[in-house]
């Protein structure tokens, strides 16, 4: 693995924002074989091969060091990897992918503003119900040490893959967190968002495996991609 | 991983053997409850912390299980499933692995797969009793192994309890301060926001975004007033009631807050008290009278609790403690997540603060969390045998132990 191996997601709309991203840079990416193909190639960088991968591998391509860099949400890099600072480095945002991931409550609890207050009603919820208000959410560990941070622990989490903002109206969880880009789903299913429940601003980005291994050719490949991403800003 | 591997297995075995046979001549019955646990009675007891710390994973039904954090749990599930009634006394004892992830990554101290010996007894009604008679047991049990140079630290969350009884503050800050004792930083802000007259300073203001049309329409004197207020409220901001929390639920909760908003502040000098206390540590028989002294004139005093603090000592003294090895810490306890009164932890020179020999005390709430339909009196106590084991044999705890 001398070549610079760069990973971004194999279809969807995240695909073609990279490939939009990348040609403003003026990086021309190519498939190369057969259009089903899982590799490309980048105009006039040699050094750099191209991977098409699910989106939701990427993080964990990155963590494993199986990849140089990647394009992806720094939610997912922040969510797959307790240790994400030492495993990888945000190099640069893209401007695109952009997402909140937020505390929302239903709406109609107007007496809960902040986390201060979530913690405050735990008790009396569960005095009332016998057991704590549930989370639903994807972002487990992201939840997780962002309540920590706050002092606050009297909930419980319930893991949810889709439709995670009709979780308080089915009734299956009290509140979610969740990312959102205008709130307007949030406010569909009737949920706010708290003061201070906006947990991390996410965008997609340029990220670097901080444990593949690197050699002077691709660490120079990786330096002259980042500074055409950085000048096309 | 060399941590994984007890390559001093026979000694291990051989020291857990002499322990359980302390035990079970006192009339613990040796047992070997389930390792793996349904993750929900530690979810529910410990809270979303204990992700951070248990391997918590799914079976292919979708049951949510964990290896277990530690054996006190799955002991109580065990009494339960043999006891209809779980007031039913009993005794065990036990010896098997228990499993805990590093977040700062294993080492021969803080392994993520370890060894625990321990007693539970359910059920005693003589509390102090049968506090100290475990304590005086896990000690013996500890000697019988080579143990010498241990130290006893307490302290006793029932203690604070009655030190916020006795300062007469409402009942629903005592509620709150009582909660709060177990994270000192929640604490510390809690009793500060409650010294300060309302409106003072942020801490004062936190609720601030409550709308004042609503606020002026409740009624602290009239429930069902203030409930249709918030009815109407809602409605005329055509915002719509969904989920599990119930009209009557906010109603209260906005009640507590604007009588927060507007109660006269606690009284500097009982802050004070509660600081006081909080601070108190020194020798267990010292510790006693500085809170008697403290709490000297206060009116409905600690009472009952003090003398329970003076009886559990008397009863360690009697089972042939000595007492001047007994330190105690009013803070002491607080972040142990399951206690419910006094608690313990006998560590011995040369190990670092974090990683006691033993520990232990009451949890009366955990047989209800896992299933009985009420409290139910317990108290427990668990050994780090491969600490034990480093300890005894002089050398420290080192890879592959």
């Amino acid at each position: 693995m001398t070549r610079l191996t760069l990973a971004v997601p194999s279809k969807g709309r995240l695909m073609e924002q990279t490939t939009e991203r990348l040609t403003r840079a003026g990086l021309t990416v190519r498939k190369v074989g057969n259009a089903r193909g899982y590799r490309g190639e980048i105009d006039g960088m040699p050094d750099v091969e191209v991977a098409y991968v699910s989106s939701s591998e990427i993080a964990a391509a990155l963590k494993a060091g199986s990849i140089h860099v990647g394009v992806t949400g720094e939610d997912l890099v922040r969510e797959s990897m307790s240790d994400s600072a030492t495993r990888v480095t945000l190099l640069t945002g893209l401007d695109f992918g952009f997402a909140d991931v937020v505390v929302a409550v239903p709406a109609c609890w107007i007496d809960v503003a902040t986390v201060a207050d979530l913690d405050q009603i735990a008790m009396p919820f569960r005095r009332a119900h016998g057991r704590w208000p549930r989370v639903a959410t994807k972002y487990m560990n992201l939840t997780r040490k962002f309540f920590a941070e706050k002092g606050f622990g009297d909930y419980r989490i319930v893991e949810s893959v889709g439709a995670t903002e009709g979780t308080p109206a089915a009734g299956t969880a009290e509140l979610i967190v969740d990312i959102t880009t205008t709130g307007e789903t949030l406010r569909a299913n009737g949920l706010k968002i708290l003061d201070d429940g906006v947990i991390l601003r996410s965008q997609a980005n340029l990220v670097a495996s901080n444990v593949a291994e690197w050699s002077a050719q691709s660490r120079r490949a990786c330096d002259e991609l980042l500074a055409k991403l950085q000048s096309s800003r | 991983m060399a941590t994984e591997i007890a390559q001093s297995f026979e000694a291990l075995e051989a020291q857990a053997q002499l322990l359980m046979s302390v035990f079970t001549k006192a009339g613990h019955e040796a047992v070997a409850p389930a390792i793996i646990q349904p993750a929900d009675v530690y979810l529910d007891v410990i809270g979303e912390s204990l992700r951070a710390r248990t391997y918590v994973f799914t079976d292919p039904d979708g049951a949510e299980l964990c290896l277990r954090p530690d054996l006190t749990v799955p002991t109580c599930r065990l009494h339960l499933w043999r006891n209809g009634a779980a007031e039913t006394p009993a005794r065990y004892c036990y010896n098997g692995p228990a499993f805990r992830f590093q977040a700062q990554g294993a080492d021969a101290a803080h392994p993520r797969e370890f060894r625990q010996a321990g007693i539970e007894r359910f059920g005693d009604v003589e509390r102090e009793r049968a506090e100290a008679e475990t304590v005086g047991l896990t000690i013996k049990a500890l000697e019988k192994t080579g143990l010498k140079n241990w130290t006893l630290q307490t302290g006793d969350l029932g203690l604070f309890r009655a030190v916020l009884n006795a300062v007469r503050i409402p009942t629903r800050w005592q509620k709150r301060l009582e909660e709060a004792f177990l994270r000192p930083g929640t604490f510390r802000t809690e009793l500060k926001r409650l010294t300060e007259a309302p409106g003072s300073s942020d801490l004062g203001l936190r609720n601030r975004s409550l709308p004042a049309d609503l606020v002026g329409s409740l009624d602290q004197t009239d429930f069902a007033a203030s409930e249709a207020a918030l009815v109407a409220y809602l409605d005329a901001q055509s915002i719509e009631l969904i989920g599990n929390r119930t009209i009557a639920e906010m109603t209260q909760h906005l009640l507590d807050v604007v009588a927060d908003q507007t109660a006269s502040p606690l009284e500097s000098a009982a802050a004070d008290l509660i600081e006081q206390y909080v601070s108190v540590t020194g020798p267990a028989l010292f510790a006693g009278q500085r809170i008697a002294a403290l709490l000297k004139g206060v009116k409905g005093g600690p009472g009952a609790a003090l003398d329970a603090y003076d009886r559990r000592l008397a009863l360690l003294a009697n089972g042939g403690l000595d007492l001047s090895r007994v330190m105690f810490s009013a803070e002491f306890g607080r972040t142990l997540a399951y206690y419910t009164g006094f608690v313990f932890e006998i560590s011995a020179p040369g190990l670092k603060a974090d990683g006691a020999i033993a520990g232990g005390g009451r949890y009366d709430g955990v047989m209800r969390a896992a299933g009985a339909p009420r409290d139910v009196p317990a108290v427990g106590a668990a050994i780090h045998t491969q600490r034990l084991l480093a300890t005894v044999s002089g050398i420290a705890p080192k890879e592959g132990l």
